[in-house]
């Protein structure tokens, strides 16, 4: 048992598959009660970690503790206090989603009321209550929706979830996010994306994971403000490409991209910046409507980070 | 052993639930019914279909309850074995590639619980199967016959399924060595054809569990074949197998 306060602590932590390295060096922390982004491109090595999180998986090197204990070592005291949704969770046709849930409940050896109670509430908050079918039935969306519910069916201290909103429609993934936020200081959840707005919309900390190493790690605002240039957005009475052409290739100028009369600038140089852009607006004949600085997305961080297309 | 009442209640669940429950009970019942009739049956038919065109006339002795018995048997040494190793291929590596294992192996059931859970359930499976079966050709045998010699028969069964308890094991570790269904049952047929192969020279026979397929025939027929080696080493094989295929399951990865 360490000393650990963290839920989850990474030290180091690299996996081999034969020649091919999955994890290379990583280390991180995730601080008790926040909802932790882990956020990378598809085969960056987010799924090999919750593996070894999860036990499924060793290390190849390197120490990984999951509220406080090495998950090397860990008993199933540990695993009472973990929830975990798989990217593709599997689960038996032949069950209906009660089963499955009293099934997961009886693993975890809950009393019967707890449990009862539990199913009902678990099955209302994944819309499932009045689904009688067997799970063969289901839709992906479905399934991934009792996925979460018997990833709770514990009340877990810390809820591992690999991919969670992937498969689901634009509503069971807002219901999804919702129900995240609203474990914010009561659960520890650490869930894996490659979709940058869940990640900007529920997560307190979150860390970029790029060909096995990680590349950022800090709070998602501290992520934003590391984009290496800043942001600038300008509102014109006219079309903003012609606007966008007459800048291009300036030296300050990182990136331009115009969508109608809107344009959104990188920039290197803000001061050059502030100067020059009042006067290629000007030199258009144009009006200027807005000018302010903006805050860099997260994807521009990613794409910043990572330095490819956006996953 | 965390969680292996649980899992285990879950694999018989499963058994009542789905197409297993037709596939071992479902054959055993059904060799159980129509073995007996086929032996009263079949010496009539051949004796029509000698005599039909070609005049001939074969005399072929009295069917007895011993051929009946000794159908049930021819059947549960063949298709029954055939049943054990399709089901018990895929007990293991079916929940690895449907993505069920990660589920449960992520909850508070330990491995060595997830693999005895697979083995028992399917011997529970087999033991209850063939005893009603036993039952069932017994009944049906005295419906159509006289001079049923029900111990020897009864002792043969017991040697057969001596033999299919032990062989459960081995399919067990066989899907937990090779990820892939088919690969699973290839390697349990190499098992047991080796097995009926080497049963065939004597010093095999009687000294280990490969003579036990052989014996519950001699049984039947009345004789005193030679069990306490093959009972020993099927049972040390028995364990053996279970405890490969825990230790094994422990170090693999999911």
């Amino acid at each position: 048992m360490t000393t650990s306060t963290a839920a989850v602590e990474i030290t180091h932590l690299t996996k081999r598959f034969g020649k091919a390295l999955a994890l290379d060096d990583i280390s991180l922390s995730v601080p008790p009660g926040s909802v932790f982004g882990f956020l990378g491109p598809n085969g960056a090595g987010k799924t090999t970690t919750l593996r070894i999180l999860t036990g499924l998986a060793t290390p190849t090197s390197g120490t990984a503790t999951v509220l406080g204990q090495d998950v090397r070592h860990a008993g199933h005291d540990v695993r009472r206090d973990i929830g975990f949704l798989p990217d593709v969770p599997g689960f038996y046709p032949w069950m209906t989603a009660r089963d499955f849930l009293r099934f997961a409940g009886n693993l975890f050896r809950l009393d019967s009321r707890t449990l009862a109670a539990r199913i009902d509430s678990l099955l209302d908050m994944a819309g499932l209550g009045s689904v009688s079918a067997k799970i063969g039935a289901y839709s992906r969306g479905m399934k991934q929706r009792l996925g979460m519910a018997q990833a709770l069916i514990n009340a877990p201290s810390l809820l591992l979830l690999d991919e969670p909103t992937s498969a689901l429609d634009p509503i069971g993934r807002r219901e999804v996010l919702e129900m995240i936020a609203s474990l914010r200081g009561r659960t520890t959840v650490f869930f894996s994306t490659h979709i940058l707005g869940d990640v900007e919309r529920v997560c307190d900390t979150a860390a970029i994971l790029h060909q096995g190493r990680v590349v950022a790690d800090a709070p998602v605002a501290d992520l934003k403000r590391r984009a290496g240039a800043e942001w600038i957005v300008v509102e014109v009475d006219g079309d903003a490409r012609a606007l966008a052409d007459r800048m291009a290739g300036a030296a300050w100028l990182r990136t331009a991209e115009s969508s109608g009369s809107s344009l959104r600038l990188a920039v290197l140089d803000l001061a050059q910046a502030q100067r020059a852009i009042p006067e290629a607006v000007a030199g258009l004949g144009l009006g200027l409507r807005r000018f302010e600085l903006a805050e860099a997305s997260l994807e521009e961080v990613f794409v910043e980070l990572v330095g490819g297309p956006r996953p | 052993m965390s969680g292996f009442a649980v899992f285990l209640g879950k694999e018989l669940l499963e058994i009542r639930r789905t197409w297993r429950i037709w596939v071992i009970p479902g054959l055993t019942l059904f060799f159980a019914i129509t073995g007996p009739i086929l032996a009263l049956f079949t010496p009539e038919l051949l004796r029509a279909l000698a005599t039909t065109d070609s005049g001939v006339v074969i005399k072929l002795p009295d069917p007895t309850a011993r051929e009946a018995f000794a159908q049930f048997l021819q059947n549960l040494g063949q298709i029954v074995m055939i049943a054990l190793v399709i089901s018990g291929a895929g007990s293991v590596s079916g929940e690895r590639s449907s993505g069920t294992a990660i589920l449960v192996l992520t909850k508070p059931l330990s491995r060595p619980a997830f693999v005895l859970a697979k083995v028992v359930s399917q011997q529970i499976l087999v033991v209850i199967s063939t005893i009603l079966g036993t039952i069932v050709t017994i009944g049906v045998t005295a419906a159509l016959f006289d001079k049923l010699p029900v111990r020897e028969f009864v002792t043969g069964v017991a040697i057969w399924l001596a033999f299919a308890i032990f062989f459960v094991a081995v399919m067990t570790l066989c899907s937990v060595m090779i990820r892939s269904r088919g690969g699973a049952a290839g390697a349990g047929l190499f098992f047991l054809f080796s097995a009926l192969i080497a049963s065939a020279f004597p010093i095999v026979a009687k000294w280990t569990f490969a003579g036990l397929p052989a014996a519950s025939t001699r049984a039947l027929l009345g004789q005193t074949p030679p069990l306490l080696w093959p009972l020993v080493t099927a049972g040390i094989g028995m364990v053996a197998a279970s405890a490969l295929a825990v230790g094994m399951f422990q170090r693999q990865e999911n």
